[in-house]
C-alpha cells in the first residue's frame, strides 16, 4: 500500500531545512505520497528510515529513463489503470522502424512531423533500428546512421555480437537494446549491462515472457523494458495488459515494466490498421509503440488522442493566452472573447472558423478552467477581461470595439459595459453549438 | 515460474441488445469481460460496425466515400451500396436535412426517406434524428412508424425527448432506442434510471454516451466508457449494463483537421487520409475502452476498423 | 340505499341491456356474424385488456357475457365486488356499442365513437407522457349551454383533452363550438355506452404504451392509474347505470365529480361531490393531481439570461423601489398555504400601477409568492426565494440586486415605454415557480404589493416574522436534529470517486449545496445528482462513521471509496474534489491545522500554496490530515470535531479570518469559553512558510491548541 503524506512525514527529520527543495518537510512529505519526487531527495533521512520507505514509497511499476540529455524519455512509473483513477504519468512514445533497405528514405522523413500542440512538441521520439542480418560493422553502421537523427534509438536486435558493435557507437545516447528472449538472455544481458542500457525482453509465451524477465531480475538486471511480440495482434493486447494488470493491481513487480509494441511487424503495410492499434495500445498499455511510418495524417490523429489520454485530471491542459485572428479577420474584425482551457477553446474556435465570419478570438488567462467555474472561481470577470485588454494592447491592435462574450456569463455585461466604456459589448451564445448560427446572424 | 495473472472476469454482464431481422440481425453486448479481453473470458458478440448515410446524399463528402458511393442516384442506392460495403454490419441513416437550424425538411419528406431506407436494404438500420429536441420529439416517433416491423435503432433519446422517442419506439413500434447523454456517467444513468421508469425495459435499449474527437477532449469520453463498463461489470449497476454505440463519423469530418482542404494546409496532405485516419483513430479508442457498436463513414474506415476487430477477437 | 347497492343495480340492468342487444342481433344475424369496430388489432379492445379474450363473433361475444362478464358481477357488499361490477358494467357497454357497429359505423359527425389504432398511437404517446396532462369525460347536461361550452373551453385552454356523451354534445352544438379529433375534443355518442370509447382509449394506450399484458388485471388499472390522467364529470341527474360506470372508472384510477348529492356520497380522491358546476374544473384537476405546465409567459419585454446582468442607472431609471431606503419598503417572500387558500395563476396588483407612479420616483414594492402542494415544504421557500434575483434579472430592462427585504428594483424607462408594468412581476414570478418547481408546486398564486403602507406592514407581520422562522431553523438545525443526510456527486464529472455528504452543519465543500439545497434537489429530481442517505448503523458517533454513510458513498463513488467519517480530518476524511472553497491541513509542530482559501495565492506555514494543496488533496482521494471544504464549515461546531474542533485551527489567511470572524468567535466561546479566539489564529502577516514564527505566536498568544494531543 502507498503511504500517506503523514506516514512519510512521521520519519523525515523535521528539521524543514530546505535542503530537498521543499520549504517544509510537510510538503516534501506529501510531493513523496504523491509521487512527485522521490524519497532519497532528502539528504537528512536516516538510513533506517531511507530503506523501510524506499520499499514502500517504491512505485509498483518501474520508471525507466532511456535516451541522455535533452532526448532523455520517461517510461513507466504507472500507478493507476485508469485515468480516472488519478492519473497517468508517461505518455506513450511513438518510434519509426527502419532497416538498412530503407534508412535513407525514412530517416529523411521522419523529423517531417514535428509540430506543436497546446505546449506539447508532436514528434516522432525514437527510431526503431532493426537488425536484418547483416554484419555487426553494418548494423553499428545503420544504428550510427540513424543516431544522427537525434532521436532516441530502439536497437531491434537479437544477435549480440551485431549488439555489441551497434552499442559500441551509441551507448552514450542511452538507446534501448531490444533483443533479450529465452534463449539468448544471459549473453544479451551482458551486453547491455555492459553497455549501460536499457535491455528489451521478449518471449512467445506470456510465461517464456514472464520467466525470463524473472530470471534477468535475478541475475540483477531491473533496466528491462519486455516487446509484446509478434504472434499476433491479439497475442500482443493480451501481454500488454495481462502484465501491466499484474503489476498494479496484484503488485506483481516483475510484471511492473514499460511495454514496446511494434505494430509495424503486427500489421505490416497496412498504416491505417497501424494507426487505428496505435489508438488501442495509447489506452490499454503500450509504453512505446513502433510504426512503420508516421505521416501526418497519422500523427494528426494519434498525437492528440494521447494528449488527451495523458491529461492530468487536475491539471487542464491551457492554451497560451493573446489574439487568435480566425476567416483571416483583420484590425476590422469583431472581437470574440473565451477561456483558455484547450477544450472551451478548440470547440469555440471549430465552431467560429465553422461559421467562416472573420473574428478576432481573445483568450485571456482564465487558470485552464471552462466559463462557469473559471467565472465562479473568480478567473474570469469583468475585471479580468478588461485587465487582458489593456495589457495586450489591444485596443492599439484592433480598430473594431465589438466585442461578444460568452452567454454563460452573462452578467459581466453590464460591469463590462462600465470598465470598458469605449466597447459594445454583445452577449453571445450559452452553447458551442449555436454560435455559427449566431455569427452569421451577427455579421 | 510461469505467469500468474488474475482473471478480469465479472459474475455480472452487459445485457445482449438484437437490431435487426432475419439472418442479418446483430446482436449486441452479451459480454462479462473488458473490451478485447478474450484472455479473461470468451466474448459473445464481437463489436459491431455501422456505416453513415445522410439523407442529404453525398455532397462535401471526401473523396474516397464520394468515390465509393459513384453512380447512385437515390438515398436507396446509397443505402444498398452502404449495406454492402466490406465490414459493414449496419447501417446508419442520418435524417440531418429536418435539422431547423438547417434545411429544416419537412417530417413527411424524412419518412418517405425512411421508407425508402427500410424497403432497400435487409441489413439492420439506426435512424440518427437531428439532435434538435423539438424536432426529434415529432420525427423519430414518425419515423418509428414507419419502420415498424424492422427492429431498428432509433438515435437518439435525450433528457428533452425521450419520453416520446423511448415510448413510441420502443412501446408502440418495438424498436431499440438509443438513450443519449452528455458525457457524464451520471448523467447517462440517469437517463436509464428515467427511461425505466416509464416501464420500458432497459433491455430494449442501448447507449450513446457522447462522443469527440482524438483531441477534443477525447479524455472525458475515454474515462466515462472505463467508468461506465467497471460500474456495469465490477458493481453490477444494473442501470448501466446496457451496450454502448458511438458515432464517431458525426464527430471526426467536423474537425480542422479533417476540413482542412489540402490548399490550405500543405504540408498536412491528403485529406482522404486525414480523414481516415481521425475516423480509424477515434473508433479504435472508443471500441478500446468499450463501446459496443461505432458509426463510420468511410470505406476505408470501414474496412479497417472491421480488420482490427476480428485481430483483437 | 348505499351506494354499494346502486352499483349493483346498475350493473344488472347493463347485462340485461347488453344481454338483449347481443341476443338480438344473433337473432338478427346468427352467432357467427363477425363483430368488431374497425381498424384496430385488439378487438373487441376493452375485453381484450381486461379478459385477455379476444371476441371476433356475436357468438363469442354472448360466451363471455354469460362466463367470465356474469362472474365479475359478485355481490358481497365489499368494495373489490363495487369495481369488478363496474368493470363488467363497462365491459357490457362495450357488447353493446360493438353490436350497433354490425352493419358499419353507426355514427355521423360530429359523433365519433371508436377510435382507430393510428389514433390511439397519435394521441396516446402524449398522453401517457404527460404532454396532454389529463382527460375530461363529460356525461350528461351541464345546466345551461353557456356553462357547458365555458367547461368545454376551460379544459381545452389547458390542453386537457375532453370526450363528451349525451346531452352536453348538443349543448355544445347549439353553442358553434368546433368538435373533432384534431382539436381533442371527442363526442363519443349520446347513449352512456358510448363511454366505453373513452375507456378503450385508455386500455388500449396500457397495451401499446405499457406493453401491459392482455388480462393483466391489476397491471392495466396500475398502468392507467398512473399514466392516464382521465376524470369523469357527471352532471344530474346520475342513475345507477352511470353509477355503475363510474365505479368502472374509478377502478381504473379515474376519480367522478358530480353535482348530484342525493344518493351520492363523497369518496375521497375518488368521488367527490362539487355542488358549484362551475368549479368542476380545479376540483377535478387537483382530485387527478394535473398539473399544467406553462408554456409561455405573457411579457412586452424579452426574457434571457442575456439580460442578466444588465445595469439600470439613475437617469435611466423610470421607478426604483428600494428596501434599503428610509421611506420606502421592498422585500420578497415565498409562503406556503393550504392548497385551499391558493387560487392557480391568480396575479394580483395591490396599489398603485408603475403608471400611476411619477417618473424617477422611489416607490415600495413586495412580491409575495403563495405556493401550495402536496410535496411542498417550507424548507424549500429559501431555495426558492433567492432564485428571485435570476428570474427577475433576466427581464429585459430590469435589475434586481439585494434579497430577502434589502432589495432592490430598478425598471427602464425603455421598459416601461415598451408596456413593462408591475404585475408583470407577477407573471415572471408565477411561470418560473411553477415551471422550475413544478414537482412540489401544484398551485401558485403572486402578490405584488405596491400600497407603501401595506408593504411597510407586511415587511413587519409577513416577511420578518419569515426571516426570524427561517434563521431560527438555520440555527436549530444540527446533524442531531435531523434524521437524513444528503449525498453530491455534482462534481463527478472532474472527480470521478467523489461524494460530498451534505449535513446541516456541513456543506457541499464548494460552499453551494447547503442540506437545505441538497434536500429540495433531492426533492425536486428524484433521480438527481443528490440522493438520501440515512444515519443508521452508528458505528462511531464522536468521529461521525456510520454503516449507512459508508455504504452511500462506496455505491455513489462506485466501489472507490469504502468509508468516510464526518468529523474527523486524520480517519478517513471526505474526499475533495476540485472545487472546494479551502482546504486545511494540519500544521505538524503546533499540532494544529493551517486553512487556506482559494482566493489567498501567498505560502501557508506547510510551505505550500493553496495550489498546492489542492493538487495533492483532490480528484476525489482521500488524504488524512488534509482536506478541502466549504467556508462556513469553518465556524461549525462539527469542523473537525473528533480531532478537538476549531480551537486547532493556527492559521488562515487574512481576508477570511476577518470575514468569519465573529461566527469563529461565537462557535469558540459556546465550545471552550474562549473570547476572541480569533486574535489567537495567526495569518500571513505573522508568518508565510515560516513554521517557527508560528510557534512564537502561538506561544506569546497562549492558543489552546499547545495544550492538546499530538494530532499524529
Amino acid at each position: 500500500m502507498a503511504l500517506t503524506g503523514i506516514q512519510i512525514f512521521k520519519l523525515t527529520p523535521k528539521k524543514n531545512c530546505k535542503k530537498c527543495g521543499s520549504p517544509t518537510c510537510m510538503a516534501f512529505s506529501m510531493k513523496v505520497a504523491s509521487g512527485a519526487v522521490t524519497i532519497d531527495k532528502c539528504p537528512e533521512m536516516s538510513d533506517e528510515a531511507l530503506a523501510q520507505l524506499s520499499e514502500a514509497t517504491a512505485p509498483p511499476m518501474k520508471t525507466i529513463k532511456v535516451g541522455a540529455g535533452d532526448a532523455e524519455l520517461t517510461l513507466g512509473g504507472e500507478t493507476v489503470l485508469f485515468r480516472h483513477e488519478k492519473t497517468l504519468v508517461s505518455k506513450n512514445l511513438f518510434a519509426v522502424t527502419v532497416t538498412a533497405a530503407n534508412a535513407d528514405e525514412k530517416l529523411a522523413a521522419i523529423p517531417a512531423v514535428d509540430y506543436e500542440r497546446i505546449g506539447e512538441r508532436m514528434y516522432v521520439e525514437m527510431v526503431n533500428v532493426k537488425f536484418t542480418g547483416e554484419a555487426p560493422e553494418a548494423y553499428a553502421a545503420l544504428a550510427q546512421k540513424a543516431a544522427g537523427l537525434g532521436r532516441t534509438l530502439i536497437l531491434e536486435c537479437a544477435c549480440p555480437d551485431a549488439a555489441k558493435a551497434a552499442l559500441a557507437v551509441t551507448k552514450d545516447a542511452k538507446p534501448i537494446l531490444n533483443g533479450a528472449n529465452p534463449e539468448n538472455w544471459e549473453a544479451m544481458n551482458a551486453v547491455a549491462t555492459e553497455a549501460g542500457v536499457t535491455l528489451g525482453v521478449t518471449g512467445d509465451t506470456i510465461d517464456a515472457l514472464y520467466d525470463t524477465l524473472a530470471a534477468l531480475e535475478k541475475a540483477g538486471n531491473k533496466n528491462l523494458v519486455f516487446d509484446c511480440g509478434s504472434v499476433s495482434v491479439k497475442d500482443a493486447f493480451s501481454k500488454a495488459v495481462q502484465l501491466r494488470r499484474a503489476a498494479l493491481k496484484d503488485e506483481n513487480r516483475t510484471a511492473g515494466y514499460p511495454s514496446i509494441v511494434n505494430l509495424a511487424e503486427l500489421a505490416p503495410g497496412d498504416l491505417t490498421l497501424q494507426a487505428a492499434l496505435a489508438a488501442v495500445f495509447t489506452l490499454k498499455y503500450g509504453s512505446i509503440i513502433i510504426m512503420e511510418d508516421m505521416t501526418y495524417a497519422q500523427a494528426l490523429a494519434l498525437y492528440p488522442l494521447r494528449q488527451n489520454i495523458y491529461t492530468d485530471p487536475q491539471k487542464p491542459m491551457k492554451v497560451a493566452p493573446g489574439i487568435y485572428p480566425l476567416n483571416g479577420a483583420d484590425e476590422n474584425s469583431v472581437c470574440v472573447t473565451t477561456v483558455d482551457f484547450a477544450l472551451t477553446y478548440f470547440v469555440v474556435s471549430g465552431e467560429l472558423e465553422r461559421s467562416g465570419v472573420p473574428c478576432n478570438l481573445l483568450i485571456s488567462d482564465a487558470g485552464g478552467m471552462s466559463v462557469l467555474t473559471a467565472w465562479a472561481a473568480g478567473k474570469l470577470s469583468a475585471g479580468t477581461i478588461a485587465k487582458f485588454i489593456a495589457e495586450e494592447g489591444i485596443e492599439d491592435k484592433i480598430k473594431n470595439r465589438t466585442l461578444i462574450i460568452p452567454g454563460k456569463v452573462a452578467i459581466l455585461k453590464g460591469e463590462l459595459d462600465a470598465k470598458l466604456p469605449d466597447w459594445n459589448v454583445v452577449v453571445g451564445t450559452r452553447e458551442a453549438v449555436q454560435i455559427v448560427k449566431f455569427m452569421k446572424d451577427y455579421a | 515460474m510461469p505467469f500468474n495473472g488474475k482473471s478480469g472476469k465479472f459474475k455480472a454482464a452487459i445485457k445482449e441488445v438484437e437490431i435487426g431481422c432475419g439472418e442479418k440481425a446483430i446482436k449486441l453486448g452479451g459480454e462479462n469481460v473488458l473490451p478485447f479481453y478474450t484472455f479473461d473470458g470468451e466474448i459473445a458478440n464481437a463489436p459491431k460496425v455501422g456505416v453513415m448515410i445522410s439523407d442529404k446524399g453525398l455532397q462535401d463528402e471526401v473523396e474516397g466515400v464520394a468515390a465509393y458511393y459513384a453512380g447512385c442516384e437515390t438515398i436507396a442506392d446509397i443505402a444498398k451500396k452502404a449495406a454492402e460495403m466490406p465490414g459493414a454490419d449496419f447501417v446508419a441513416l442520418s435524417l440531418e436535412s429536418a435539422d431547423p437550424n438547417g434545411d429544416d425538411a419537412s417530417v413527411e419528406s424524412c419518412c418517405e426517406t425512411v421508407k425508402a431506407v427500410v424497403e432497400a436494404i435487409d441489413a439492420p438500420l439506426a435512424i440518427i434524428g437531428t439532435g434538435n429536441d423539438e424536432k426529434d420529439n415529432e420525427l423519430l416517433v414518425k419515423a418509428a412508424e414507419v419502420a415498424e416491423g424492422k427492429n431498428v435503432l432509433i438515435m437518439s433519446a435525450k433528457e428533452g425527448t425521450y419520453k416520446s422517442v423511448a415510448m413510441s419506439g420502443i412501446q408502440a413500434y418495438h424498436h431499440k432506442v438509443a438513450a443519449e447523454s452528455a458525457v457524464d456517467i451520471n448523467l447517462a444513468k440517469q437517463l436509464n434510471v428515467l427511461i425505466s421508469q416509464l416501464g420500458i425495459p432497459v433491455e430494449d435499449t442501448v447507449m450513446h454516451t457522447g462522443t469527440a474527437t482524438a483531441g477534443y477532449g477525447y479524455e472525458y469520453v475515454a474515462s466515462t466508457l472505463d467508468r461506465i463498463k467497471a460500474a456495469a461489470l465490477a458493481q453490477n449497476d444494473n442501470m448501466l449494463q446496457v451496450p454502448i454505440v458511438t458515432p464517431v463519423a458525426s464527430e471526426t469530418y467536423g474537425v480542422k483537421e479533417t476540413l482542412s482542404s489540402e490548399a490550405d494546409a500543405p504540408e498536412w496532405g491528403s485529406r482522404d487520409a486525414r480523414a481516415i485516419n481521425m475516423e480509424v483513430v477515434t473508433a479504435a479508442a472508443d471500441l478500446a475502452s468499450g463501446s459496443n457498436a461505432v458509426i463510420l463513414k468511410h470505406p476505408a474506415s470501414v474496412a479497417t476498423i472491421k480488420k482490427m476487430i476480428d485481430e483483437l477477437m | 340505499m348505499t351506494l354499494i347497492s346502486r352499483v349493483f343495480s346498475g350493473a344488472d340492468q347493463w347485462y340485461d341491456q347488453a344481454t338483449e342487444a347481443v341476443n338480438n342481433a344473433i337473432a338478427k344475424y346468427g352467432e357467427d356474424q363477425a363483430v368488431d369496430f374497425g381498424h384496430t388489432a385488439y378487438s373487441l379492445p376493452c375485453i381484450y385488456a381486461m379478459l385477455g379474450d379476444k371476441i371476433g363473433t356475436l357468438g363469442e361475444a354472448k360466451a363471455i357475457l354469460e362466463g367470465k362478464i356474469k362472474d365479475l358481477m359478485t355481490r358481497q357488499p365489499r368494495v373489490k365486488d363495487v369495481f369488478t361490477s363496474g368493470v363488467a358494467s363497462a365491459l357490457c357497454c362495450e357488447l353493446i356499442e360493438v353490436c350497433k357497429y354490425i352493419e358499419g359505423n353507426p355514427y355521423e359527425a360530429p359523433i365519433i365513437g371508436h377510435l382507430t389504432d393510428a389514433e390511439i398511437r397519435e394521441i396516446g404517446l402524449p398522453l401517457v407522457v404527460d404532454d396532454i396532462p389529463g382527460v375530461a369525460v363529460i356525461i350528461g347536461a351541464a345546466p345551461s349551454e353557456e356553462e357547458a361550452k365555458a367547461l368545454v373551453k376551460g379544459y381545452q385552454g389547458k390542453g386537457i383533452m375532453v370526450f363528451m356523451v349525451g346531452g352536453i354534445i348538443d349543448q355544445c352544438v347549439a353553442q358553434n363550438l368546433e368538435m373533432n379529433f384534431k382539436i381533442r375534443i371527442i363526442p363519443c355518442g349520446y347513449d352512456l355506452s358510448s363511454v366505453i370509447h373513452v375507456v378503450s382509449v385508455a386500455l388500449r394506450a396500457a397495451l401499446i404504451f405499457g406493453a401491459i399484458q392482455p388480462g393483466d388485471w391489476d397491471g392495466m388499472w396500475e398502468y392507467t392509474m398512473k399514466r392516464v390522467h382521465a376524470f369523469v364529470n357527471a352532471f344530474e341527474p346520475v342513475d345507477d347505470q352511470t353509477v355503475a360506470c363510474g365505479a368502472g372508472a374509478i377502478q381504473l384510477g379515474f376519480p367522478v365529480i358530480t353535482n348530484q348529492e342525493e344518493n351520492i356520497w363523497n369518496i375521497p380522491k375518488s368521488l367527490i361531490i362539487q355542488k358549484d358546476t362551475t368549479k368542476f374544473d380545479p376540483t377535478s384537476l387537483e382530485a387527478r393531481d394535473i398539473k399544467i405546465k406553462i408554456v409561455q409567459m405573457d411579457i412586452p419585454v424579452s426574457y434571457a439570461p442575456a439580460f442578466e446582468g444588465e445595469i439600470i442607472r439613475r437617469k435611466q431609471t423610470q421607478v426604483d423601489f428600494n428596501g434599503a431606503d428610509v421611506n420606502e419598503n421592498a422585500f420578497e417572500l415565498v409562503r406556503t398555504l393550504p392548497l385551499s387558500e391558493v387560487e392557480d395563476h391568480k396575479i394580483e396588483v395591490i396599489g398603485p400601477e408603475i403608471d400611476e407612479m411619477e417618473e424617477g420616483s422611489m416607490q415600495s414594492l413586495a412580491c409575495v409568492v403563495e405556493v401550495a402542494g402536496k410535496n411542498m415544504q417550507t424548507d424549500f421557500e429559501p431555495v426558492f426565494e433567492r432564485k428571485f434575483h435570476n428570474f427577475i434579472n433576466c427581464l429585459e430592462g430590469i435589475m434586481h440586486t439585494g434579497q430577502r427585504d434589502l432589495i432592490r428594483i430598478r425598471v427602464s424607462k425603455d421598459a416601461f415605454a415598451a408596456g413593462f408594468r408591475a404585475k408583470h412581476f407577477g407573471e415572471v414570478l408565477y411561470a418560473k415557480v411553477k415551471s422550475e418547481y413544478a414537482g412540489v408546486v401544484d398551485k401558485c398564486q403572486v402578490k405584488i404589493i405596491t400600497d407603501h403602507d401595506l408593504v411597510k406592514q407586511h415587511r413587519a407581520d409577513w416577511a420578518q416574522a419569515a426571516y426570524a422562522k427561517r434563521d431560527e431553523r438555520l440555527e436549530s438545525l444540527t446533524d442531531e436534529s435531523v434524521d437524513v443526510y444528503y449525498s453530491c456527486v455534482l462534481c463527478q464529472a472532474f472527480s470521478p470517486s467523489h461524494v460530498c455528504v451534505v449535513t446541516p452543519e456541513r456543506l457541499g465543500l464548494c460552499g453551494a449545496v447547503s442540506w437545505l439545497d441538497a434536500k429540495a434537489t433531492n426533492e425536486l429530481d428524484p433521480t438527481g445528482a443528490c440522493q438520501i442517505i440515512g444515519k443508521g448503523g452508528c458505528i462511531d458517533e464522536e468521529i461521525g462513521a456510520y454503516e449507512e454513510i459508508n455504504e452511500a458513498v462506496n455505491k455513489y463513488s462506485r466501489g472507490a471509496l469504502e468509508r468516510v467519517t464526518l468529523y474527523s480530518i486524520m480517519q478517513d476524511p471526505m474526499t475533495s474534489c476540485g472545487c472546494f472553497e479551502c482546504i486545511c491541513g494540519i500544521e505538524p509542530f503546533s499540532n494544529g491545522v493551517v486553512i487556506v482559501n482559494r482566493e489567498h495565492v501567498g505560502y501557508t506555514p506547510l510551505g505550500m500554496t493553496f495550489a498546492d494543496l489542492a493538487s495533492m488533496t483532490g480528484g476525489g482521494v482521500q488524504t488524512p490530515g488534509f482536506m478541502g471544504h466549504g467556508k462556513s464549515f469553518i465556524a461549525s461546531k462539527k469542523f473537525m470535531k473528533a480531532e478537538g474542533g476549531i480551537q486547532r485551527i493556527v492559521w488562515l489567511p487574512k481576508d477570511l479570518k476577518d470575514q468569519l470572524r465573529d461566527k469563529i468567535d461565537k462557535s469558540a466561546k459556546e465550545l471552550y469559553g474562549i473570547d476572541n479566539f480569533t486574535d489567537m489564529i495567526a495569518d500571513e502577516t505573522v508568518c508565510e512558510e515560516d513554521p517557527e514564527a508560528l510557534m512564537a505566536f502561538l506561544t506569546e498568544k497562549g492558543h489552546p491548541v499547545l495544550g492538546l494531543e499530538p494530532l499524529m
